[in-house]
């Protein structure tokens, strides 16, 4: 197990390398400038220059990117220009949010996901399983801004129960916290529902059709418990790594979720680097979301080869 | 392959997919006339007008007709899928059937360059694309097309393997076959049918993702009738009146899921062995 | 087992909405009679802002949110008083020019003392901010004249002029020419953008960015009993409809600006009272009077009669801001004139002026625009829609702010939608954007007459004679056209009933929650 997690992590190496080149220079292919977000519609020359100098934004692009890539080792994300606070401290304070969100899409993912995906392979062919089959197609097609639209236009504007947008911390306010999480976290979820219902039901499907599971039947293992114990329980790795990747993804992935109910996330904090050209904002945001994923990944990986035995490392 | 179109004749759900994009296609290609109004003309006294006989959709805070302007949608959507597919299309065949026809050090760049680009949120990468070139309907076909050119990579290099040590393809290299040729003659064809479900599934995540790239302002112009844009001005317009965010985001899930039915449809007709799985996007 | 999920979630939903809804919302409206007459001190007052600030230096800050975060920490030497235009002492309990108005005496309030340190504010601490303010550059011109500042005692400052400066005071009244504690400055390395180095009504609790700052009430604020407040919070609410229904669902009890279209909404609204005055920002085409073919001021006049401007004004306002078809001023401003130019739409005139141009068949360009400001892309909208009336195809292209500004900075534009917010005195108005060499003169705008009428206007110390002058100046500059005038916006609040004392402000500035107080 150690020498494949090692084998693993130095697979990952030349990607998180290829990510630190594609973040640092995709980003610095941005036109615009900081120095002219930061001096507003007024400003002139000898400021923008003496800015420019402050920032090293006057050094050769190779250059910077090694200076950056050093400083982002020993943990440094760089500072933003925009609010002269360190970029890493930010996200971190943004974190909470996305985090949160993605922890009740996916807890809500999970919940409806995979007793339907279950019941629907059970059921094959029939009324549940059609209801699960347009689930997981409408899930798929219906774009999330477009649900957190309709459910403000019913929860917050036409019923009037719940806040349109904005966020309050969880330690400020559970409550309230749960009011403002409550309708992103459902419109960023049933995307993720359907994905992992669709997978459920695959994986299921397959598991039903194994010799073992036939055989179980055969000797008369009553029925609930061949679906739960023999069925579900090797059915659920690939349903795990599917989850493990969508919450990955959903770190960076819920940007328009985001801006939708004026939620401060990480996805929020890479438009308003976008908006502000803040380079090292959005270099540090999208390094940081990219890697995520691929740790995320990695540990989704492991733990795959933890419950299947049948990969050998 | 006409047994597949026979297979695919029998699924009533794709059948009815395929309606769907058909009647875009058609509001796409005669928009101006089918669509009552002009989708740019404004007009004071239909202003933030509900659905009613004169505006069967509403109109929207300048008066502009919504019905008009979803036909048109149909248009930019529609365009913006098909060159923008087309893009990852081209651009990932031609990467993978090289990574996976010669392999070796070729193989292990295009692969570690697709791992390295799957890593970033197809929106925030598209995004960033966006920034780059500026706001316009070509560069949203271009960023999406960068965006989702790994994934037909991926497939298309799998695909590559799979045929690359076969006989047949053996002996034509032994015979002196060029490398182009080959690829062209015999590894292309092999790859068409899992090409196909791809490209029909992208089509539903492009429209998504230009919808999705409007709607954060840095899609298409802000005047055009993009349902993007329309929903992200009903949304600030909700207050006034649903019609102007519900149509468009209707047109965009109408859209999206004929596109996943028919690819659905498409995977359990040509690869019968994958029937039923539910594949991951 | 779905549907129950469903159900289950359902109720949930509901019964944190009903829970919560019972503690955020009053339900009877406030009866009159239960007002009380006496101002009612203490409880928490939250205000919603259209973004989040960029820094708390007042010196260094452009932006109007964290010019409204800033104001409430601060004292400056004079204030603007309730009536746009007017100015009234403050820091300073009053002062002197001389015949020539090149000499200005500041007599200092004794009991003034800063937050942090306690310190009693002395005339040095005037001296040093006004010299930092000329540092960081900013507002550098306001204090051009500024020859020398001279502080005879603890309470006493002269400004010494290189010329008169009528707008002086207005310009010591600008609410971020504030005095600051040069120790906290000193402490935190030259900068401010996180500190509180004031002597406000309000000190600074907490700023946690994009969610919200806190300020509590200086008890030793140097006017008895106020403010009536124990703690103002502030909330950046960037989206217009989640600012609206976190007023009518009572989560803030201010929000500060409201566009025309939800105007309309909160007209309607129980327990939601609207407040709104002319405003002092004003919109318009800027037009690149330096690119072809709009160096032809017979095609920038051609465009103002093409602009159907009470069209764009029902679209994008909702008819709710004050139509510029002549001069800028807002009509409670003392140097306001009647001025009409462009009484209405004529786009036979407009077309008959490109003919005489040479582009009877009209020609192509693009309309810059910032995507941060939702108003002005759609008031782009309908402009390309006029200008198309009469030949002229336009693109719009909508960017974000640092593409946007650093185009406009750099002049890099054929068209431009844009506005400025906040001007008092007709010096601030009109030099700086109309003046060859002024300092946003992004239109590239050049008449050397109106350079004169602008350099005469600064030094005139007569009201009325520069009153004429800048009658003259408007005229001149709306003729040539390097801007499209389009309208002067309310400026109007919303708040609920509770929220007593409240006084909107021509230029935004929230000065008066300091005698802002709560019912309940």
């Amino acid at each position: 197990m150690l020498r494949y997690t090692f084998r693993r992590l130095l697979l990952a190496l030349p990607v998180l390398v290829g990510i630190s080149v594609i973040a640092f220079f995709m980003v610095r292919l941005v036109p615009g400038d900081t120095v002219t977000a930061l001096l507003g519609a007024h400003y002139s020359e000898a400021e923008a220059a003496a800015l420019r100098q402050k920032y090293e934004l006057d050094r050769p692009l190779v250059v910077q990117y090694f200076v950056w890539l050093g400083h982002v080792l020993s943990g440094d994300l760089g500072v933003s220009a925009f609010t002269g606070e360190p970029v890493l401290g930010t996200i971190v304070s943004r974190l909470a949010v996305t985090v949160q969100l993605v922890v009740i899409s996916i807890g809500f993912a999970v919940l409806v996901a995979v007793p339907l995906g279950v019941m629907a392979a059970v059921g094959r062919g029939g009324r549940t399983d059609f209801v699960a089959t347009v689930f997981g197609l409408l899930g798929i097609s219906v774009p999330g801004f477009w649900l957190g639209v309709l459910f403000i236009l019913l929860f917050s504007l036409y019923l009037g129960w719940l806040p349109s947008g904005g966020f309050v911390s969880l330690v400020d306010d559970p409550v309230a916290n749960l009011r403002h999480m409550a309708m992103p976290g459902l419109a960023l979820g049933m995307a993720v529902a359907a994905v992992v219902m669709r997978m459920t039901r695959g994986a299921m499907l397959d598991v039903l059709g194994e010799d073992y599971v036939r055989m179980a039947r055969a000797k008369g293992v009553p029925r609930r418990r061949l679906i739960i114990r023999h069925a579900l329980r090797n059915a659920l790795i690939p349903v795990v790594t599917v989850t493990g990747i969508q919450a990955g993804y959903l770190l960076g992935g819920s940007i328009v979720i985001e801006q939708v109910f004026s939620l401060p996330g990480i996805g929020l904090l890479a438009l308003q680097a976008i908006t502000n050209r803040d380079y090292a904002l959005l270099q540090g945001t999208v390094l940081f979301v990219a890697v995520a994923f691929v740790l995320i990944n990695l540990l989704v990986d492991l733990i795959y080869a933890r419950l299947d035995p049948r990969i050998e490392y | 392959m006409r047994e597949a179109w026979h297979r695919l004749g029998r699924n009533p759900l794709a059948l009815g997919g395929l309606t769907v994009i058909a009647a875009f296609l058609v509001c796409a290609a005669g928009a101006p006339f089918i669509a009552p109004y002009d989708p740019y003309a404004m007009s004071e006294g239909s202003m933030l007008r509900p659905p009613g006989p004169e505006h069967w959709l509403g109109a929207d805070q300048f008066g502009r007709d919504i019905l008009s302007r979803v036909v048109h949608g149909a248009r930019i959507s529609l365009r913006v899928g098909l060159i923008a597919v087309g893009i990852a299309l081209s651009a990932g065949t031609l990467l993978g059937v090289i990574a996976g026809y010669f392999g070796r050090w070729i193989d292990q760049l295009v692969s570690r360059l697709f791992e390295v680009v799957f890593a970033f949120p197809d929106i925030l990468l598209a995004l960033v694309i966006m920034a780059i070139l500026g706001p316009s309907t070509t560069n949203v076909m271009i960023a999406i097309g960068i965006v989702y050119t790994p994934i037909f990579g991926r497939i298309a290099r799998g695909s590559t393997l799979a045929v690359r040590n076969a006989t047949y393809v053996e002996a034509a290299r032994s015979m002196g076959v060029g490398h182009g040729m080959i690829m062209a003659r015999h590894v292309l064809p092999n790859i068409t049918a899992p090409m196909i479900i791809q490209t029909t599934l992208s089509f539903a995540f492009a429209i998504l993702a230009e919808a999705a790239l409007s709607f954060l302002g840095l899609g298409v112009e802000p005047d055009a009738p993009s349902w993007g844009i329309m929903l992200s001005e009903g949304r600030n317009w909700m207050q006034h009146g649903w019609w102007i965010a519900v149509f468009p985001g209707l047109a965009i899930t109408l859209a999206v899921l004929s596109f996943n039915v028919v690819g659905d449809g498409l995977r359990d007709a040509l690869d019968p062995r994958l029937r039923g799985r539910g594949d991951v996007p | 087992m779905r549907s129950t999920m469903m159900a289950r979630l359902l109720l949930l939903a509901v019964a944190m909405a009903t829970g919560a809804s019972g503690c955020a919302r009053h339900d009877q409206p406030i009866d009159p009679a239960d007002i009380p007459d006496e101002p009612l001190p203490g409880g928490t007052l939250t205000v919603a802002i259209q973004a989040d600030g960029l820094s708390l230096d007042p010196h260094a800050v452009t932006d109007a949110p964290s010019m409204r975060l800033i104001e409430n920490m601060y004292g400056t030497l004079l204030r603007y008083g309730d009536d746009y235009g007017e100015v009234e002492s403050y820091l300073a309990e009053s002062y002197q020019a001389s015949a020539d108005r090149r000499t200005y005496t500041f007599a200092l309030r004794p009991d003034v003392r800063f937050h942090a340190t306690g310190r009693p504010l002395t005339s040095a601490d005037v001296e040093y901010s006004i010299r930092r303010i000329i540092d960081h550059r900013v507002r550098a011109d306001q204090f051009e004249p500024v020859d020398s500042i001279s502080t005879p005692d603890a309470h006493t400052v002269t400004f010494h002029l290189s010329r008169p400066a009528p707008a002086f005071p207005t310009y010591l009244a600008y609410p971020m020419n504030v005095i600051v504690d040069r120790d906290v400055v000193e402490a935190n390395d030259g900068s401010l953008s996180r500190s509180d180095a004031g002597t406000g009504p309000f000190r600074l609790v907490e700023w946690r960015r994009d969610r919200h700052l806190i300020l509590e009430r200086y008890e030793a604020y140097h006017l008895e009993g106020l403010p009536y407040l124990d703690r103002l919070v502030f909330r950046p609410i960037p989206d217009e409809t989640a600012r609206t229904t976190a007023l009518r669902t009572g989560e803030v009890h201010i929000t500060l600006d409201v566009p025309g279209k939800d105007r309309v909404i909160l007209e309607d609204a129980p327990h939601v009272e609207l407040a709104s005055v002319p405003g002092t920002f004003w919109e318009y085409v800027g037009i690149n009077a330096r690119r072809e073919p709009f160096d032809d001021h017979r095609v920038r006049q051609a465009m103002a009669w093409a602009v159907d401007r009470s069209m764009v004004s029902r679209f994008v306002t909702f008819s709710r801001a004050r139509v510029l078809t002549g001069g800028f001023l807002p009509t409670s401003h003392w140097a306001y004139t009647e001025l009409e130019v462009y009484p209405a739409r004529d786009t036979d005139r407009a077309r008959e002026l490109l003919r005489a141009a040479g582009l009877a068949d009209g020609f192509r360009a693009v309309i810059r625009v910032g995507s941060a400001f939702p108003y002005q892309v759609a008031a782009a909208q309908v402009v390309k829609q006029n200008l198309e009336d009469v030949g002229i195809v336009t693109e719009i292209l909508a960017e974000e702010s640092a593409v946007f500004f650093d185009a406009l900075g750099r002049s890099d534009f054929d068209l431009t939608v844009v506005g400025w917010l906040g001007f008092v005195d007709p010096d601030e108005w009109f030099y700086n954007i109309f003046h060859s060499a002024g300092r946003w003169n992004q239109q590239g705008y050049s008449n050397p007459r109106v350079d004169r009428l602008l350099e005469e206007g600064r030094v005139e110390t007569d009201p009325g004679a520069r009153k004429g002058i800048y009658h003259r100046v408007q005229e001149k500059v709306v003729r040539d056209a390097p801007v499209v005038l389009l309208y002067l916006n309310d400026q109007t609040s919303a708040y609920l009933d509770t929220v007593q004392g409240f006084r909107v402000h021509a230029t935004a500035t929230t000065l008066s929650l300091r005698e802002t107080w709560l019912v309940r």
